[in-house]
């Protein structure tokens, strides 16, 4: 168990280890120079000679990773050149908006998806069932920009009962909550659908059944409890994906959170604050895959970790 | 896991056992229905339900596409042509079906216009992934060892890395044009391709024609190529047909903030960006591009559904059916692989 957990601890940091050195890469391969956009367009040679200088980017690419890479450890990555404070600081104040939402985005779609999905599978294939599932389908194919102005002009100007933007209120969490959680009850539901219909058609269900096992514990107990573990991984998925993936719905609803600073970062080409958006965001994603392995054991007692079901 | 559909009814393979054995309640009272015509029933209505599909699909898909393949031979006004006496006209005016934009051109044209550019990405990146997803997985799954150490492990470290945000880092760094913009779709999803080209390679592999082929002394590269790749093809082409909606998203989330294709190119995702200042007092700005995306993504998703869905069967004996003789005893070729359908 120890050496499982250390393990996948390993595997994960060398993912993040790797990420961020990608991205150090992509930043230096790439075209156009952060001191122009730092000293502006108006600067002097001088000028942007010295904010090199300030920054150490005229310095050897392998000197600079090393100084990275020191950074790296001390968990310091310099200071943001747009925000004037150290980078990390400025991701971590953001943090908590995008935790909020994605929280609560996570929190509609478990509560809406799986009783749907329930419903769904007792009744497979009538005719309510195939029209909730086309409704499923046309929800995981929107663009959750275009639901999110749309909810935004229908339920903030036209009617106004939220605020259209920003974190000033509670009320204003409603809206991109809803956006975002539309795609994901789309997508778990039938993924709830698909393993509950599995399951009742298994023939423990059966015995069960014929030993006069109640419906509801047929359902709740026996069928979710061995759809727990795929549901469960879904959810936490979602989740991880969501902490770095709610960039679009942050910019429509101007929400404070990181994914509205990572799309100011990048165009402001502020290396300090890009990479440690990216090392904070990865972090968190490796650190909530590895909680959803962990939990597996409580889900279901047959499984072991570090036995073959790491897979 | 099996994957059957079939829910609180079981469908086993068990032949109609005699009257006298009920096995479910349901069964407790003697009927004709045998269990065979209810599993029968069950298959046709999935087959219904399947061909309904295939049908709403095609229809939704082929409502955008041919529009957009069309666009060009269409008499349509210039998609960038300004008209600034008429402008936010809303839908149905003379000469503008879909009305037109903040700076008076015309929003069919647009989409139409926009749609070209969106559908080539989506198409061309899905192939470039397919392509890389297939050979990589393939190689990970035939060959095993450190190959499949290697492909598996850069798999996971992709799919657990921030996909929208890595997107946007290489566009914003190598600038928005086609190229990087299909290249970039392509590397976030040729993941999905490899993970399923590998499972179904791994089955594959341990089939007896394999290991005839190399008592036959074709080397393992052909063995690869010649054999095994056209066995799992076909159903990994159906994922690259549920990719090509993924890959219009994301083209059209890159686009909404600015990382899109750029002037004077109007991709649907910049439509809509455009039109988000005006949609109080414009709402088709924003509305109908967004309708032309979701009609696209369903059709799209539910012909990949159906596919994936609809029993299969060998073009041979297909032909047997048309022609009009009964199918022979022997079954279809068991083609079902593991093919567990992963959240987007």
């Amino acid at each position: 168990m120890a050496t499982y957990i250390l393990k996948r601890l390993g595997q994960g940091l060398l993912t993040v280890f790797l990420t961020v050195s990608t991205v150090f890469v992509l930043i230096r391969l790439a075209p156009g120079d952060p001191a122009v956009a730092y000293a502006g367009p108006l600067a002097t040679n001088e000028q942007l000679a010295a904010v090199r200088e300030q920054f150490g980017l005229d310095d050897p690419l392998l000197q600079q990773y090393g100084v990275f890479l020191q950074q790296l450890v001390t968990g310091n990555l310099g200071t943001s050149y747009s925000f004037q404070a150290p980078a990390v600081q400025v991701v971590l104040e953001r943090l908590p908006y995008t935790l909020t939402l994605s929280f609560a985005a996570i929190l509609l779609a478990a509560v809406v998806s799986i009783p749907l999905g329930v419903w769904m599978a007792r009744r497979t294939d009538t005719r309510s069932e195939t029209g909730v599932n086309v409704v499923a389908i046309a929800g995981q194919s929107m663009p959750d920009f275009w639901t999110g102005i749309l909810l935004l002009s229908a339920f903030a100007v036209v009617i106004p009962v939220f605020p259209a933007s920003g974190f000033a209120t509670w009320g204003g969490l409603v809206l991109p909550t809803v956006t975002i959680a539309i795609l994901q009850v789309a997508l778990i539901s039938r993924l709830v659908r698909r393993e509950m219909a599995t399951n009742f058609a298994a023939p423990y269900l059966t015995v069960a059944r014929s030993r006069g096992v109640s419906e509801r514990a047929l359902t709740w107990r026996y069928a979710m409890g061995n759809s727990a573990i795929p549901v469960f991984t879904a959810l936490g998925t979602r989740f991880a994906a969501m902490l770095n993936g709610v960039v679009v719905v942050e910019v429509v609803f101007a929400w404070p959170g990181v994914g509205s600073l990572i799309v100011r970062a990048l165009e402001t080409r502020d290396y300090p604050l890009i990479q440690a958006t990216v090392l904070v965001t990865s972090l968190l994603a490796v650190g909530v895959q590895l909680l959803i392995d962990l939990a597996y054991p409580l889900l279901d007692p047959r499984v072991r970790l570090g036995k073959a079901s790491a897979a | 896991m099996t994957r059957t559909d079939t829910a609180g009814r079981p469908s086993g393979p068990t032949p109609p056992s005699g009257p006298s054995t009920p096995t479910t309640p349901e069964e407790a009272r003697p009927t004709a229905v045998t269990r065979r015509l209810l599993a029968r029933s069950e298959a046709a209505r999935r087959t219904s339900a399947a061909r309904v599909k295939l049908w709403v699909g095609a229809i939704c898909a082929l409502v955008v596409i041919i529009p957009i393949v069309l666009a060009q031979a269409l008499p349509l006004p210039d998609a960038n042509g300004q008209d600034l006496g008429n402008r936010l006209a809303p839908p149905f005016t003379a000469g503008h079906l879909f009305g037109t934009d903040q700076l008076g051109r015309d929003l069919l044209s647009r989409v139409l216009h926009g749609g070209q550019v969106s559908l080539a990405i989506g198409v061309l990146a899905v192939i470039v992934s397919g392509a890389i997803g297939v050979v990589l997985g393939s190689i990970a799954g035939f060959y095993g060892r450190w190959a499949d150490t290697l492909i598996s492990r850069l798999l996971e470290a992709q799919m657990s890395l921030p996909l929208l945000m890595m997107l946007l880092l290489v566009v914003a760094l190598f600038g928005p044009s086609i190229p990087v913009i299909t290249f970039v779709i392509a590397i976030a999803q040729w993941p999905e391709v490899a993970r399923l080209t590998r499972s179904l390679v791994l089955v594959e592999r341990e089939k007896p024609y394999v290991s005839s082929a190399r008592t036959l002394g074709l080397n393992r590269f052909t063995i690869l190529l010649r054999h095994v790749v056209p066995n799992v093809i076909k159903q990994a082409t159906l994922v690259v047909l549920l990719l090509l909606a993924q890959a219009v998203l994301l083209e059209s989330a890159l686009s909404f903030l600015g990382a899109g294709p750029q002037r004077p190119f109007a991709t649907w995702g910049r439509i809509i960006s455009d039109g988000q200042d005006y949609v109080t007092t414009a709402w088709w700005m924003v509305t109908i591009p967004g309708l032309f995306i979701v009609l696209l993504v369903v059709g799209v998703n539910l012909l990949g559904d159906a596919l994936r869905d609809r029993p299969r069967r060998s073009t041979a004996s297909r032909l047997r059916r048309f022609v009009g003789l009964r199918p022979t005893t022997s079954a279809p070729a068991p083609t079902s692989a593991p093919k567990k359908e992963t959240l987007a």
